[in-house]
């Protein structure tokens, strides 16, 4: 399995400081949660797919289809029957249905633009774009460095699977309790080969300066060119847009007239 | 480099009385009263077996001892005049770098510029000169064009190169190498002995190595030999491995020309040739006769060695493997092993023999052609019907030893194929008695040495009573005399009656060992017969970057090829 | 809670959380396919990592545990789920270390979590519970209040889906870590200056029993105010339909929330102190 979602194309989306994609994402995370309207979600969806097209790592989607195919059919097959509606046909409804359609476009869209995001920054801008943003260096330091021991360690799983299967080990045998205690073979020595190598980790870190001083300089040299602010500024423009139209109920209102059916904030009236 | 830095002193390492104890075991002195001076330029290499303290000497150079390993500290050790007890092991960095064994644990960042660049930016160096240093970084670890690389997408070789790399970055003028090439194929290993050699010709380092490869130490300066936590002996490397019977006492591999001559003409150890061009001279000189009868009698044995063999039971026919990424790993291989055959596959990392063997047990499956073990084919068993018949014994015990008692983890193999618990027991004592570790039962595998636990991983597949055994790169990471008592252990399963079908990148194993060895390059056998026919092909081998052991070397000069100094010496008369 | 912050100083517990981080993940992912609810959670044999990692490495454990689902979480889930899964496998781990020590149960000298007694396993298998289920509540409570899946559901299957592998696989694992972990001198609580190590005393233990309580009162009460509102559990959850976002719900299992983080800023008392 490679391991690594990033794409290598030198795109416009690629050339993006770190920090602007990042917020860019939240900012697109923040509308999906906001709304529960098909169609604002759907035109979201849009957005984030030719945001997404433009650093041309669509491609990257096809690792995830499972992923998202799964929350679709799940969505609107649960929602679909679960909905509690008036408009029920046997157990399911119409109403149910369109709850799913919004539900499945609302964490696609998450998932989508998340995958966007990884698929054009690189680990080491992210953790730097990170320690623009004020987190400690060592948090973002962490956060790199486990992002990088991963393939490491199910490469080193998948060569223990293997040691313990030339041994007769079978994972395909027994009951459901037989089965979850044959991972001790595999996990036993997964996490005691990852764990051994603590020590040595932390006295190469050292050897190599980490903690010399709580200051450190910077090889890469993130800046923030008129591409970043021209997609910050078009993005705050959107959500901006977003917000005005949430809370003002009486454009909203006239717009969920418009199509009752792809609209379910009304029915989030909290009852105590 | 560095040549900004003023000189407090021409020696650059001193150590006065240096005793230490590790916390975890305060009754053993792991170095011993080390007392220890290194003038600046100099190459010195650090041998001895396990245990000798060679890596806790180096971890007390820049302060890892006591700092960050904790126990009882005696003495002082000064760097560049600086007293290492009590500074923080990253300020000590700037002094002296320190390289480690495990190349993995020592990269952690996400492409070649920046893990250059960590060590520098940390002592706060500017962009601008971090831009330099990297440039030059590069070019003299030759890893120019990987610059934007993962380093998890490099080689083993590639991957120590950068580490030490990561290293020179932050312009120390000392390095310090403990075990570097000890997980490297032999191109690895090669790479970075021509970075040494390189940076000690640059003349300002000051150059020190943990090695366990006796034949590269005749490059160095000076060579210390350790043991026991002490200092066994310090000098020049000609004179000390001329010493026949010292290195042997101590448990390192001896030379095997200086071996060779010392037993068969009992000269002085000043006039002992250490290497074969100067071995040719002396066997030309003192003219020795090359006794072709005796020749024939060492190739009469093997031939009733071949003739012995049984059936056939392993077939590899047109073998041809690619990996989903459409890397073809193996290329069209086709071979046949009889019972009680002693194989050696030969060839770096990336060959193609790995892939080759795990289709053996069915753990891979062809992409096109057949293997037939005992006339089953692989497509159509499982690995649990085939494990059967050929037992794994994997390279690295850590990654198949889980269970708490050493009884458990050798009865795993039959307890899950169904063996009732008396026959268990009567299998777990066979298998800890082949690999001589009778009493062992409830001890922890996990507190026993490498060597111990390489044998108890071999034990917990002999329980299966395999009549095949693969065994991949049993001799790595291990010291001389456990690399010895392994090989003696696995020729005992071989005469028991076991096929051995073994990958190493260690030579002189080969020789005195295998039978019959493959070498595999670019996914093809490109030389397949017994030992001693592809060991007389000493150019073929080297376009592998496979170098025959000296005695080899020598007996190729002068007469036949003889595959040990004991073979060397039945055919030229001594045999003191 | 101060050594949350104190262990960055610690180069081995940086490594700790990295490691810890790239472990977690490394187990999450294969697993990624096995979509328990599509985009919120799945079959998680890793689950029997946080309680460990927590019990050994303390607070870099729960860094890992949150760095590491986070990671996972880029294999196809990362969203605004992901946020609330941060803190909730932080808690899966946190939680643990803090009420083994600090619930008052285990006396000072038994405090080593080597599973070698009756004792200490049944503390295992309760600060298991309680971590388990202290990371479904803020998980199921974050996507409650987005109105994305109903509480009752998400809750039980998280708790229920964490509970089981820290039991079934987390004892036997614990028992063999345990004493190489000690050996490498990889124990938190040997690698932290003393002061910055637990006590189970005064206003500690308080806040132990707090915690208990909140996440217990959270999850349960969130459940019962989600039966009020027609939720059910696990897949019946989904079946029975009801309100997702309701009010009670959000109420009740956010006083258990808000409880679960103020009583980790109660159990500062430190050996020193």
């Amino acid at each position: 399995m490679d391991m690594f979602l990033y794409v290598d194309n030198n795109s416009g989306l690629h050339r993006l400081d770190p920090r602007t994609k990042l917020i860019i994402m939240l900012m697109s995370f923040t509308v999906a949660v906001m709304f529960m309207n098909i169609i604002i979600l759907a035109l979201l969806m849009l957005l984030v797919i030719i945001y997404g097209g433009i650093g041309r790592v669509l491609g990257n989607l096809k690792r995830i289809r499972m992923v998202l195919i799964m929350i679709t059919l799940f969505s609107l097959a649960i929602w679909t029957i679960a909905r509690d509606s008036s408009d029920k046909v046997f157990i399911f409804s119409l109403e149910g249905l369109f709850y799913g359609i919004m539900i499945a476009l609302k964490t696609n869209t998450m998932i989508i633009a998340g995958m966007v995001f990884l698929s054009s920054t690189k680990i080491e801008e992210i953790s730097e774009g990170l320690v623009k943003f004020k987190i400690p260096y060592r948090g973002a330091f962490a956060f790199a460095t486990a992002i990088r021991l991963v393939p490491m360690i199910v490469a080193t799983s998948y060569t223990i699977i293997q040691a313990q299967k030339s041994r007769g080990l079978d994972l395909d045998s027994g009951n459901l309790l037989q089965k979850i205690k044959k991972y001790l073979p595999l996990m036993i020595p997964t996490i005691i080969s990852v764990i051994r190598s603590t020590n040595i980790f932390s006295m190469a870190l050292e050897s190599k300066g980490f903690g010399y001083s709580s200051k450190r300089t910077n090889y890469l040299f993130l800046i923030l060119k008129w591409k970043d602010y021209f997609m910050l500024g078009f993005g705050i423009l959107l959500l901006t847009a977003a917000i005005l139209l949430k809370t003002n109920t009486e454009v909203f209102g006239d717009f969920v007239s418009q199509f009752p059916w792809s609209d379910f904030s009304g029915k989030l009236q909290w009852s105590l | 480099m560095a040549k900004d830095k003023v000189i407090q002193s021409k020696n650059v390492i001193e150590i006065n009385d240096l005793t230490f104890s590790y916390k975890a075991d305060p009754g053993k002195k792991a170095v011993d009263n080390i007392n220890l001076v290194i003038p600046k330029g100099q190459f010195v290499v650090i041998m001895g077996p396990s245990g000798a303290g060679k890596s806790t000497l180096a971890n007390s150079l820049n302060g890892l001892i006591p700092g960050f390993l904790k126990g009882k500290y005696i003495g002082e050790v000064l760097i560049n005049g600086k007293k290492v007890k009590g500074r923080q092991v990253s300020e000590m960095a700037r002094e002296i770098g320190l390289v480690f064994q495990d190349f993995e644990a020592q990269l952690f960042s996400t492409n070649v510029n920046l893990e250059l660049a960590f060590g520098p930016e940390n002592f706060q160096i500017e962009r601008e000169e971090i831009v330099r240093r990297i440039n030059h970084v590069l070019k003299t670890v030759k890893l120019e064009g990987f610059e934007k690389r993962q380093p998890a997408t490099l080689s083993g070789g590639q991957k120590q190169r950068l580490a030490i790399g990561s290293v020179l970055a932050t312009y120390p003028d000392i390095i310090c190498m403990d075990e570097p090439t000890t997980d490297l194929d032999p191109i690895g290993k090669l790479g970075i002995f021509n970075i040494a050699k390189e940076l000690h010709e640059s003349s300002e380092f000051t150059l020190l190595i943990v090695e366990h490869e006796t034949e590269e130490a005749l490059n160095a300066d000076r060579l210390i030999i350790m043991g026991g936590g002490k200092i066994l002996k310090d000098g020049k490397p000609e004179l000390i491995l001329s010493d026949v019977q010292f290195t042997d006492s101590v448990g390192i591999m001896s030379l095997q020309i200086p071996s060779y001559f010392k037993r068969l003409l009992n000269i002085s150890k000043d006039k002992l040739p250490l290497d074969p061009k100067s071995g040719v001279s002396m066997f030309l000189d003192k003219k020795i006769i090359f006794n072709e009868d005796k020749y024939k009698e060492i190739i009469k044995s093997e031939d009733e060695r071949k003739a012995s063999y049984g059936k056939l039971i392993l077939t590899v026919n047109n073998l041809v493997h690619i990996y989903p990424n459409g890397n073809k790993a193996v290329d069209d291989i086709s071979f046949d092993i009889r019972e009680r055959e002693f194989m050696a596959i030969l060839g770096h990392n990336g060959s193609g023999k790995t892939t080759l063997v795990k289709h053996f047990n069915s753990l891979l499956s062809p992409t096109e052609g057949n293997v037939k073990v005992y006339g089953n084919n692989t497509r159509e068993h499982s690995i649990f019907e085939i494990g059967k018949d050929i037992g794994y014994v994997f390279q690295n015990p850590d990654h198949q030893i889980f269970a708490d008692t050493v009884f458990e983890e050798v009865a795993f193999s039959p307890k899950i194929r169904g063996i009732k618990d008396e026959e268990v027991k009567v299998r777990v004592a066979e298998a800890l008695k082949a690999v001589d570790l009778e009493g062992y039962e409830e001890e922890d595998p996990f507190s026993l040495s490498k060597g111990e636990r390489q044998r108890v991983a071999v034990a917990s597949i002999l329980s299966a009573r395999p009549k095949i055994i693969i065994l991949d790169e049993p001799t790595t990471g291990l010291d001389y005399s456990e690399q010895k008592k392994m090989m003696e252990l696995i020729k005992q399963l071989n005469m028991a009656g076991h096929t051995i079908i073994m990958i190493t990148h260690t030579m002189w194993v080969v020789s005195e060992y295998a039978h019959r060895v493959a070498v595999i390059r670019d996914g093809r056998v490109i030389m397949d017969d017994r030992t001693r026919i592809v060991f007389a092909e000493e150019e073929k081998l080297k376009k592998s970057f496979l170098r025959t052991p000296h005695i080899v070397s020598l007996s190729n000069q002068v007469g036949k090829t003889v595959l040990s100094v004991g073979e060397m010496l039945a055919c030229t008369g001594g045999n003191k | 809670m101060k050594e949350v912050f104190t262990m960055w100083s610690k180069t081995k517990m940086v490594v700790l959380v990295a490691l810890s981080a790239g472990l977690y993940a490394a187990v999450l992912i294969p697993f990624k396919g096995f979509v328990l609810i599509p985009g919120i959670t799945e079959i998680r044999p890793a689950s029997a990592l946080p309680i460990l990692l927590g019990l050994l490495f303390g607070p870099a454990g729960a860094w890992g545990a949150a760095i590491g689902n986070l990671i996972g979480d880029f294999f196809g889930s990362l969203g605004i789920g992901s946020f609330f899964g941060f803190i909730g496998n932080f808690m899966f781990a946190y939680v643990p270390y803090k009420l083994w020590t600090n619930l008052g149960m285990l006396k000072e000298d038994e405090k080593e979590p080597d599973l070698k007694s009756g004792k200490k396993i049944a503390m295992f298998v309760l600060v298991s519970l309680i971590g388990s289920a202290a990371c479904a509540l803020v998980i199921a409570w974050g996507l409650e209040v987005l109105g994305m899946v109903p509480f009752g559901a998400l809750g039980s299957i998280i708790t229920i889906n964490n509970f089981i592998p820290s039991v079934v696989l987390g004892i036997p694992i614990g028992i063999i870590l345990f004493p190489r972990v000690k050996k490498w001198d990889l124990l938190w609580t040997d690698i932290m200056d003393s002061e910055d190590t637990l006590s189970g005393a005064g206003i500690s233990k308080v806040g132990g029993l707090l915690m208990l309580v909140s996440v217990l009162f959270g999850l349960i009460g969130g459940f019962l105010a989600a039966f009020g509102v027609g939720q059910a559990l696990f897949y019946s959850g989904f079946g029975a339909g009801g309100e997702v976002g309701s009010m009670g719900v959000i109420i009740v299992a956010g006083i258990g929330t808000a409880g679960l983080i103020i009583s980790s800023f109660l159990q500062t008392y430190n050996k020193a102190e």
